[in-house]
């Protein structure tokens, strides 16, 4: 998306209630729109904390265009804030603790700058954990060719919408292989009702009576822990290298 | 319910609650495939949780401020994301900004003028250079001093696209960086284009 697009575009919220697949603790958006650029004003954290990840970047660009540096500290904080300890912990899944803020630094700061360009692919969220897990296989890469020193530059080569490359390689490392092997198991699921309780109970932060009740009427509690359960053993299979399930 | 499950439902309370979600403690009570299990369900229900509600007071003493600083920086500026990256990798290669400065002159072989080239670094790292007058040849002198290549510090320096007014040549940014240690601004009065030296050229020529 263009700067310009970005200045036409008029967003809108959504209502006070929280979203399905939020948490307690989670952000909540409510009605609101971003002034034209021509008369770009500052917004309160109250009213910035309310906005959409990608409202919030389209206002930090608003707020550029304007020239209203300062004003952009606020969204800043609430998307570095944001998403902080989830990069940090997933990288700490597959990164010696000295290197996990660092490669979390470069991921947060890739995503913003490249959806701020408009380079960014899809939903910012997801752009950002996508950023993440390249940053984690560029860092593992040279760390295998170059063990506890900074990336050669040579390794820098190629073209990216961010700075460093593309992984070369598939990336080692067990909690890699569990993803594939959960992320294979989901797409395994043909039955986007189920697929919604994976999303709602087993990786969401509802209950399974919770996440029963937001599907819809015929899916019971019972029913919600049969599917975890299928899912649960079907992933550990694939885990242990079993195709029977994929292949029957 | 597996041992897998129990840990992944407390790891997930730990999360909610805004606790230390570190996983390493709980998958250190695991091992093999379980581990390998848990290490999984964790990754991607966090690809998954939504933004968390900003806390000031937490923001304030995390390392998320020093980064949000510098891509303010980095926004509002002319450098790209050099705000976020030149200062990584100076404190990677684990290179004092002056011995730095001191080397980048050398190699630039401006040795009597390193106070220009120290003026002219600060201002790169706080984004107020544009990147498109920095020659290749202080991108290749930086690069080999940090370990970067020249390209993707050029790339950097053009992250996010330019727009809007530059911020004031004496802007400040009051939140000090956490862990680098602030240093004075050693940044010169820019001399008119009609009195350009070579280090001016270097650096704002293209």
């Amino acid at each position: 998306m263009t700067s310009c697009a970005a200045s036409r575009r008029i967003i809108r919220c959504f209502e006070s209630t929280p979203g399905p697949d939020r948490g307690p603790r989670q952000v909540r958006d409510r009605s609101a729109t971003i002034p034209s650029l021509a008369d770009f004003q500052e917004l309160p954290e109250h009213r910035l904390s309310a906005f959409s990840d990608d409202q919030l970047v389209d206002y930090l660009r608003h707020a550029r265009d304007a020239g209203r540096h300062a004003a952009m500290e606020a969204a800043l904080a609430l998307l570095v804030y944001g998403y902080w300890d989830t990069l940090v912990n997933r990288a700490r899944l597959k990164l010696p603790e000295s290197d996990v803020e660092d490669v979390a630094g470069e991921a947060v700061a890739s995503a913003i700058a490249s959806a701020f360009d408009g380079r960014s692919v899809g939903e910012f969220r997801s752009w950002l954990h996508t950023i993440l897990s390249r940053r984690i296989a560029d860092h593992l890469e040279a760390r295998k060719r170059k063990p506890s020193t900074t990336a050669l530059p040579s390794e820098h080569e190629g073209d990216e919408a961010v700075w460093g490359t593309e992984p070369a390689l598939e990336f080692e490392g067990d909690a890699l292989h569990a993803r594939d092997c959960l992320e294979r198991a989901y797409r395994e699921i043909a039955e986007p009702r189920h697929r919604r309780v994976i999303d709602l109970y087993v990786l969401g932060p509802h209950s399974a009576a919770e996440a029963g009740g937001r599907i819809g009427a015929d899916m019971t509690e019972a029913n919600v822990h049969q599917i975890a359960s299928r899912f649960s053993r079907r992933f550990r299979e694939l885990l242990e290298g079993g195709e029977t399930a994929a292949e029957r | 319910m597996s041992d897998v499950d129990r840990l992944f439902a407390q790891y997930k309370e730990v999360h909610r609650s805004g606790g230390d979600a570190d996983p390493g403690p709980f998958l250190a009570r695991l091992a093999g495939v379980e581990r390998d299990q848990l290490a999984g369900l964790i990754d991607a229900y966090l690809a998954r949780a939504p933004r968390r509600e900003l806390d000031r007071d937490a923001f304030r003493d995390s390392p998320a401020a020093g980064v949000a600083e510098s891509l303010e920086r980095s926004l509002g500026g002319a450098g790209g994301l050099w705000p976020v990256l030149l200062p990584r990798l100076r404190n990677q290669a684990r290179v004092r900004r002056a011995d730095l400065v001191a080397e980048l002159a050398a190699r630039l072989g401006a040795q009597s003028q390193q106070e220009k080239v120290a003026g002219y670094y600060h201002q790169m790292e706080q984004g107020r250079l544009p990147a498109a007058g920095v020659s290749d040849a202080v991108l290749e002198a930086l690069g080999r001093i940090v370990g970067y290549g020249r390209e993707a510090l050029r790339r950097a320096g053009e992250l996010p696209a330019p727009g809007g007014p530059p911020p004031a040549a004496g802007a400040v940014f009051t939140r000090p960086a956490r862990g680098a240690a602030p240093e004075p601004d050693a940044a010169p009065p820019p001399a008119p284009a009609e009195e350009w030296d070579e280090v001016d050229r270097l650096f704002r020529g293209g």
